[in-house]
């Protein structure tokens, strides 16, 4: 099976004052430290671990968000620590889909106009792109709220359409950084729920992390990360050392 | 690119307090900009026309030797052959008509007082069929052609002077051609207020006959060209220096606006006025937009954020916010020149005055001139202001830190 993803012994660490690197005073917080993945195509992953665990820094390495302090992260087979700016905003854009924590939907726009975003981005022309926006929003069950706000839409709406705009451009991996925090517990298990439907049919990849334990339920492989440090790996049949 | 720039049209109104603070702004600055502006500009048209209509004209003929050197006696360096000359460029194109003129300076007397005047004589009918304005504040214009006495209008300082009214005779004296000291008895039928007391205190007015007959000369100083509207003066200008070329006498040729000095004054203080108003507007509107643009900057952070974790390249970003500025420009401009308008039209109708002008005694109107140029002009300062406002806040929102700008609260 593809590989999406390869996060070899990556490091990422923060400094903790203004101080320059050469000063005998300056130190850092290491918010993940030697961590190792392999994430293949379709797989539906979650990684789990307390507040401050180091959850949202793997997804944002990974993500091309941020940028190791150590060692190399793969994705679709490219080293995105060779790549320039230009190279990783290329890459978000064409391979990657994120679903954010707040939703950060673009409020100006509409439930479709947010959808058709990454589109935009990416040139696709006026027709596709209405055709794909639909086919989005009816997979998440929203084609009837496309010409809604965000600010008229529920948090559960919201995240539907977040996830809609996360698969519109049909990316080979879909990163979710705590995608049910600001939901209530029946939205929180319909968005997984929802997650999980995606993969299995459109054989997407998706990574998200949570601290709701209820939620790994529907999960079948789970990272779990403790104070920077992957401690487990496991699928529901059993361990992935 | 249409929903790029519906995106910006619409981040505009999203805080409408701050937008409506910032269009009053713009908007105020190109208001002002045009009233400021078409005050000035009814100002020097007003002045332009008054200057034309005084009698200079738009196109006037001299000798070359009038320039060249000072006149060693009267009239040596006028035209001699004027009438030809006149003829030559009658029909020419615009050309509405010719008025002759003599310029010349002498005393008058009233018998116990005399005083030296600036003399100018003229041809009554071509004079009016040109529309000069005669400023004749009492009595009536000089008779083309007066049966007995030579008639003469006076400025009203200098009827003052000489203690002269209406029907009141004077004894004009002035040098000849030939040298010799000549007089005339003339009798004051007009007095003239011209709006500048220093020139009335020294004007004295006769028909070019009487003045011909007075100086010995059949010669005139110039000839004023008057044409169907201003806006011709170079085109007339052009077709009429190859029929001067053809006479005898070396003759030139100069625009109204190369003999009008004081406008030409008052033109380049009301420009150096109206571009200090533009640099203070300008500076106005960009050191408000930069904190406005960096405010909404602020706000927008995680939404930044998003857009450039998705993939957003950052020259978007920057066209984003520079489209939005450049877009607000756009509104405030377009307020600006509806309140400007308005506001013009109003004064206009107000019927105010201004004090008068340093060396004029008539109240100015207090009124505006609609110039579509300004309009244009001013416009395109305010949203120059923005976009040039825009920069900062736009290269900052491109060089954000994704992971921080997501998790900015």
């Amino acid at each position: 099976m593809e590989e999406i993803v390869n996060v070899e012994a990556v490091s990422r660490s923060f400094p903790l004052d203004n101080y320059p690197s050469s000063h005998p005073a300056h130190s850092y917080v290491s918010a993940l430290t030697h961590a190792s993945l392999r994430v293949n195509a379709g797989e539906f992953l979650a990684i789990a671990g307390p507040s401050g665990s180091g959850k949202t820094t793997l997804l944002n390495l990974i993500g091309c968000i941020d940028q190791p302090t150590t060692g190399r992260i793969l994705v679709n087979g490219v080293d995105t620590s060779r790549l320039k700016p230009a190279g990783m905003s290329k890459l978000r854009r064409e391979k990657l889909g994120f679903v954010f924590q707040t939703f950060n939907l673009i409020p100006v726009f509409t439930a479709a106009e947010n959808v058709e975003y990454p589109l935009l981005i990416q040139g696709v022309a006026s027709d596709e792109r209405k055709q794909r926006v639909a086919e989005a929003l009816e997979s998440v069950g929203l084609s009837a709220r496309a010409n809604q706000r965000p600010d008229l839409l529920s948090g559960g709406e919201r995240q539907r359409v977040a996830v809609a705009r996360a698969i519109v451009h049909q990316p080979s991996l879909v990163l979710a950084d705590e995608p049910t925090a600001n939901l209530d517990t029946h939205n929180a298990t319909q968005l997984i729920d929802l997650m999980h439907g995606l993969n299995q049919r459109l054989g997407l990849t998706f990574i998200f992390s949570t601290h709701d334990a209820r939620l790994l339920e529907h999960t079948e492989r789970i990272v779990r990360l403790t104070d920077g440090e992957v401690i487990s790996d496991s699928t529901q049949g059993g361990s992935r050392g | 690119m249409a929903k790029f720039l519906l995106l910006a049209f619409r981040n505009i109104f999203r805080n409408r307090r701050r937008t409506i603070m910032t269009l009053l702004m713009v908007g105020g600055g190109v208001a002002g900009l045009l009233l400021s502006g078409g005050y000035f500009a009814f100002m020097t048209h007003g002045l332009r026309e008054d200057t034309i209509n005084s009698g200079l004209g738009h196109l006037q003929i001299f000798t070359a030797d009038h320039f060249n050197r000072d006149e060693v006696r009267v009239l040596d360096t006028g035209i001699d052959n004027w009438r030809q000359v006149a003829a030559a460029v009658k029909t020419g194109n615009h050309v509405r008509g010719i008025a002759p003129r003599i310029d010349f300076y002498g005393m008058v007397s009233n018998g116990t007082k005399a005083a030296g005047f600036m003399g100018a004589a003229v041809d009554p009918e071509a004079e009016k069929s040109l529309g000069f304005t005669t400023w004749i504040e009492s009595g009536r214009n000089l008779d083309p052609k007066p049966n007995g006495e030579v008639e003469a209008l006076i400025g009203k300082g200098l009827a003052k002077s000489m203690n002269v009214g209406i029907g009141d005779g004077l004894t004009v004296l002035a040098m000849t051609s030939d040298g010799a000291l000549n007089g005339v008895d003339v009798q004051i039928v007009g007095i003239i207020n011209s709006g500048a007391p220093e020139r009335d205190e020294r004007y004295l007015r006769i028909t070019l006959p009487a003045a011909q007959r007075l100086l010995q000369s059949d010669r005139v100083t110039n000839l004023v060209v008057g044409l169907d509207a201003t806006q011709n003066t170079d085109q007339a200008y052009s077709e009429m220096m190859p029929r001067l070329n053809g006479l005898s006498q070396h003759l030139v040729l100069k625009k109204w606006i190369d003999l009008a000095t004081y406008y030409k004054q008052v033109n380049t203080m009301f420009n150096g006025i109206f571009l200090f108003m533009g640099v203070i507007v300008f500076f106005m509107v960009l050191m408000s937009s930069v904190n406005t643009l960096l405010m909404s900057m602020f706000e927008r952070t995680r939404e930044i954020g998003t857009m450039l974790a998705m993939g957003t390249p950052r020259a978007w970003i920057i066209a984003l916010f520079m489209v939005e500025a450049t877009l607000l420009g756009l509104v405030g401009a377009v307020v600006g020149l509806v309140a400007g308008n308005l506001l013009g039209l109003l004064l206009n109708a107000s019927g105010l005055h201004m004090p008068p002008p340093p060396g004029y005694n008539v109240p100015m109107p207090f009124k505006v001139r609609f110039v579509p140029l300004e309009m244009i002009g001013s416009s395109l300062l305010v949203i120059f202001s923005l976009a040039i406002a825009s920069i900062v806040p736009a290269f900052r929102a491109s060089r954000l830190k994704i992971a921080e700008a997501l998790s900015h609260v």
